[in-house]
């Protein structure tokens, strides 16, 4: 996935798919004061037990003998076991409301909201009994739970404080080896396994834990399902769990091949069937996985991602798509004629570029979705680890923001997609097997590899988190990605991956990067591959890299606070048009820390400044330093483009407009048309022709003067026939165009000639 | 669309602009210089008469007093514009343009536009809840465009500031006969109106109307599908550069009469395209833009 600096703060929007992200933000409350809590035995216990070795008659016969029972816990136990989930939870409100003390309907009935995929609810009901009681341990455990489906760092806090209560559950252990082998830390989960196995023989889930991490080792005659099956020959649930920690680690072949097993065995899993389909959407497998879904939709299953999912597929009929024979890109039918040429010439930039420097090419064609709608995009990253923020890679799948989804230059598009391109050679090379932390860090590096100023700046939380020495071992990067322990973590994980690629590459050369992923392809592990690549352990790395990094940004991580307060005093004065001291401040503050290009940063303030002292010289000299150091706010870099033309230096205005291209090419008439009267002036024709085209796509106010602008761009290229026909679209709409009518009686003069 | 220049070269445009209450120093200066602005592009018409009110001058009494004095010097022949900015408020029952001292609704200004003679009539309410306003101020051949599409949009708008960038921008003149309408005007605000809110990724708390066939609800884009913008459409809002000069110029009469009379045919063609093959239309639109380009560059020596 690629970040950018402005965007960190995702998943704080409306719609459902961030309605599902949020809800299941997990807050424990301090206990109240000391009541007679109650904690019934849970009376469907034995039907439970009957239910999860699949001896499903028992199971079933059990349940119903509960239906009539005077005490509401057990009715309710009783409907959720015959999968009437309503009566369910009304019977559990009704027990709630007799036993007001009785911390068991809460869990219970908190456990059956999540499990039918409503954390916001199941966290208040468990968030209550946890009041009542906080070291209760199915409380804390099924609270885990929802912690972590988000990813949540608390749920691991919270298994390990169930554990220091009871070491010895089983179903702890059980969590504890799921969330670990989440995280990739395989050790520590066949380590929890093989303890909730000790615990409890007959852990199925234990079980389907053991049997994903052979998978994920390259151990692919694994017994462990077979043995969970033969305890309960129709647990798909093992599979389901197999299948999720397959795609958890970008295996999604193999995660697929896992939910189809599940749904073999258990028709009516719907939630390996869910996954199965959503796995086939990320996967361009679009009929299957409509079908699949729908068949879940239909079958009462309708949680967030399936119902997201459908609809988001529903509107693929918005879509046009443009195919070669390496790349199919996917557009929104408003915005394809805008951004269809820029796309299109860029993945072949991409390809060629990643083609010589990876030594392969990727198989088959690449798809790339571009979403408009920003809501529409995180459907496609719905239920993954991290903020999925801007672009997602599922092997030869894209997804990505729009630059139209985003405010102007808060998003660089071609530096989003050198970067998810980056992951999709890097998954295709190693087929899968290369660690989180490196196929980011790669592609960060790319961004910034392809073009010094694109990519994620240094931002504040990572000057923090260098001065705090937050930033993680090499060998426990992953955990970063996956399961953050402070809120920017993923962020910092981002900039110190990318940083790693690039002292190995400063230090041991770029190839050694190749050598690495290649070894990734064959299942070696980072110590094995840092040993035999770099001749140092991660451990020996970790000790040279670390101060590298604290050295490089050393001027600002030192005076980082000193900066800040500084800033706000030149701030005051920009307010206040107090230009003497912004000219007097700004200069220090813009050279400690250069990558500062966000909200009131000091290129602008001096800029304005130069202005203000018309001084155009030293204006267009700040907003060139602004536009070095990745500055990316189109207001800013027209007025930079048109002070360098103003200077009479055309050349670099074009330059600076081509820049903006990358950054918000959509809705922008101006810039097109600017851009397209530059390159004409440079004699770049089909440039100019580029750029008319789209600014007519742009649907611009005088459509008229845009297609006029076209006609000559087109005449300029010497394709006349297209000439006539952007002619005859200006003078359409707008008949008295005198310059248009000139070049119609001059085209119709040389006709006749 | 047909510029109606000769038949207005010696008619009065007569403009009325307010720029009421803005309740903080920001919105006050924001206010006052859109109004003078439009009073500066106008007065490039020798035959504009242009009363501007803003700041403390721009009191109930001063505007009643304004549209008076129009309603006394306008001919059926002219043209007369309104044009409201500032905020207004809607309380359920009136529309309120907040004016220093008492404020004015809705329902007070229409009879004082009732009194106006002049045949061609324009109300632009760029205020917020403007909204409220169009339906009391609705009236057979007058347009009447609203920045809000009800009393419910409270916020403060932007479309002023397209407005005014409408009236001094040549982009606005869309069909390039360098007149801008105010359909064209309406057009190019409520288009960078919506742009603004796109761009900023901001929803949108603002929603342009233009009514202009005297009954029925206003509409985002007139269109003749949905019978609005025609009357819109024949409204000179500012005319640029030579059409102005040609319009002052007796001798090229006969040639502009010709010019409009292509220009007609040209805007029938346009609305038989749908119903003509596609070759037979270009063919024919082709050989009358070709005779304007020669008519016009005939003018133009």
């Amino acid at each position: 996935m690629a970040l950018q600096q402005q965007l960190r703060l995702v998943f704080v929007g409306l719609s459902l798919a961030t309605q599902w992200a949020c809800a299941q933000t997990v807050e424990l409350k301090k206990p109240k004061a000391k009541v007679d809590v109650v904690v019934s035995p849970n009376p469907a216990a034995a039907c439970w037990q009957h239910k999860l070795y699949g001896r499903t008659a028992e199971a079933v016969s059990c349940f119903t003998k509960l239906q009539g029972a005077s005490d509401p816990l057990a009715r309710a136990e009783s409907a959720w076991g015959l999968e009437r989930y309503q009566d369910a939870v009304y019977q559990f409100q009704e027990a709630v409301k007799a036993k007001p003390t009785d911390i068991t309907p809460r869990i219970r009935l908190g456990t059956l909201f999540r499990q039918r995929y409503q954390p916001k609810d199941a966290g208040e009901l468990l968030g209550e009994a946890l009041e009542l009681d906080e070291k209760n341990t199915d409380a804390l455990l099924e609270m885990a739970r929802v912690a972590g489906e988000n990813y949540d760092r608390k749920a691991v806090e919270m298994v390990k404080q169930a554990l220091e209560i009871n070491p010895k559950l089983a179903t702890a252990h059980e969590l504890l080896a799921k969330l670990s082998a989440e995280e990739s830390n395989f050790a520590l989960a066949t380590e929890h396994a093989e303890k909730a196995l000790a615990l409890l023989p007959q852990s199925l889930d234990a079980m389907a834990v053991l049997g994903a991490i052979d998978l994920l080792q390259e151990r692919p005659n694994t017994t462990w399902f077979e043995k969970a099956l033969k305890i309960n020959p129709a647990y798909g649930e093992a599979y389901n769990i197999g299948g999720e920690l397959l795609i958890l680690n970008r295996r999604y072949n193999e995660g697929i091949a896992l939910f189809r097993k599940a749904v073999e065995i258990r028709p009516g899993l719907w939630e390996a069937r869910a996954r199965l389909g959503i796995n086939l959407m990320r996967l361009g497998k679009e009929e299957e996985a409509y079908k699949e879904l729908s068949a879940t939709y239909e079958a009462g299953y309708k949680s967030f991602p399936v119902v997201n999912t459908l609809r988001l597929m529903d509107s693929y009929k918005n879509f046009q798509t443009f195919r070669n024979s390496r790349a199919v890109v996917r557009l929104h039918k408003k915005e394809a004629s805008v951004l269809e040429p820029y796309f299109t010439s860029e993945m072949e930039r991409i390809m060629a570029s990643y083609d010589k420097k990876y030594g392969t090419s990727v198989s088959g064609p690449i798809q790339i979705e571009v979403y408009p709608d920003h809501e529409d995009f995180a459907v496609r990253t719905m239920g993954m680890p991290g903020l999925g923020a801007l672009g997602v890679s599922f092997g030869p799948i894209v997804a990505m923001d729009s630059p139209s989804g985003r405010k102007p230059g808060s998003f660089h598009w071609a530096s989003t997609l050198w970067h998810e391109m980056s992951h999709v050679y890097a998954l295709s090379i190693t087929n899968y097997r290369v660690p989180r932390w490196f196929t980011e860090g790669l592609a960060v590096y790319e961004e910034t590899a392809a073009s010094p100023d694109w990519g994620d700046r240094l931002d504040p939380p990572t000057i923090i988190a260098i001065r705090d020495k937050k930033l993680l071992p090499v060998a426990e990067l992953d955990r970063g990605f996956i399961r953050p322990s402070y809120p920017a973590q993923v962020t910092v994980s981002y900039f110190q991956a990318g940083r790693i690629c690039q002292y190995i590459a400063q230090n041991w050369g770029y190839p050694k990067l190749i050598e690495i992923l290649r070894d990734y392809g064959q299942s070696k592990k980072t110590p094995e591959i840092f040993q035999a690549r770099l001749g140092i352990s991660p451990e020996e790395f970790d000790k040279r890299f670390l101060p590298w990094v604290e050295n490089q940004n050393s001027k600002i991580v030192t005076g980082f606070k000193d900066w800040q307060e500084r800033l706000k005093t030149v701030v005051t004065a920009y307010r206040a048009k107090n230009w003497d001291i912004v000219q007097a401040e700004a200069p220090a503050l813009r050279d400690i820390y250069p990558e500062y290009v966000e909200a009131a940063n000091p290129y602008e303030m001096l800029y304005e400044m130069h202005l203000a002292k018309k001084d155009q010289a030293g204006a267009m000299a700040e907003l060139k330093r602004y536009s070095k150091a990745a500055g990316r706010d189109p207001k800013l870099l027209k007025d930079l483009a048109r002070l360098e033309e103003e200077s009479g230096d055309k050349r670099a205005a074009a330059a600076t407009l081509k820049r903006l291209l990358y950054i918000a090419p959509a809705q922008d008439e101006e810039l097109h048309r600017r851009l397209g009267n530059l390159l004409l002036d440079e004699q770049d024709n089909l440039g100019a022709v580029r750029e008319f085209r789209a600014a007519v796509a742009s649907k611009p106010v005088d459509l008229a003067a845009a297609q006029f602008a076209l006609a000559k761009a087109y005449r300029a290229a010497h394709q006349t026939d297209n000439a006539k026909d952007a002619l005859f679209a200006a003078l359409e709409a707008a008949p008295g165009y005198r310059p248009a009518q000139k070049m119609l009686l001059e085209l119709t003069s040389s006709e006749k000639e | 669309m047909t510029p109606l220049l000769v038949a207005l070269s010696l008619a009065t445009s007569h403009v009325v602009t307010v720029a009421g209450l803005g309740g903080e120093p920001d919105y006050e200066q924001r206010f006052a210089a859109h109004a003078a602005e439009i009073e500066k592009l106008l007065k490039t018409d020798a035959d504009a008469k242009v009363i501007t009110l803003s700041g403390a001058g721009a009191t109930k009494t001063a505007l009643v007093n304004a549209l008076q004095q129009v309603g006394r010097d306008a001919k059926l022949d002219d043209s007369f514009a309104l044009i409201l900015i500032g905020h207004g408020t809607f309380d359920n029952t009136d529309y309120k343009l907040n004016l220093p001292g008492p404020d004015i609704t809705a329902a007070e200004l229409a009879p004082l536009l009732d009194r106006i003679a002049a045949s061609k009539q324009l109300v632009v309410n760029t205020t917020s809840a403007s909204g409220a306003s169009l339906m009391l101020l609705q009236r057979p051949n007058r347009t009447v465009i609203t920045a809000t599409k009800s009393g419910m949009e409270k916020n403060a708008p932007v479309f002023a500031r397209y407005w005014v960038e409408a009236m001094r921008d040549p982009a606005a003149d869309s069909d390039k006969n360098e007149t801008v309408t105010a359909l064209e005007a309406y057009r190019y605000a409520d288009q960078k109106t919506v742009s603004y809110y796109e761009t900023q990724k901001r929803l949108a708390t603002e929603h342009a109307l233009l009514e202009d066939a005297g009954s029925g609800d206003g509409a985002r884009a007139p269109s003749p599908e949905n019978g609005k913008g025609q009357l819109a459409a024949r409204f000179p809002l500012v005319r640029l550069g030579a059409a102005q000069k040609a319009s002052l110029s007796p001798e090229k009469q006969v040639l502009l009469k010709k010019k409009e009379e292509l220009e007609i045919s040209i805007d029938k063609l346009k609305y038989q395209k749908a119903a003509m093959p596609a070759e037979e239309y270009r063919r024919t639109m082709q050989a009358l833009l070709l005779e304007l380009a020669r008519v016009q560059g005939a003018i133009d020596k």
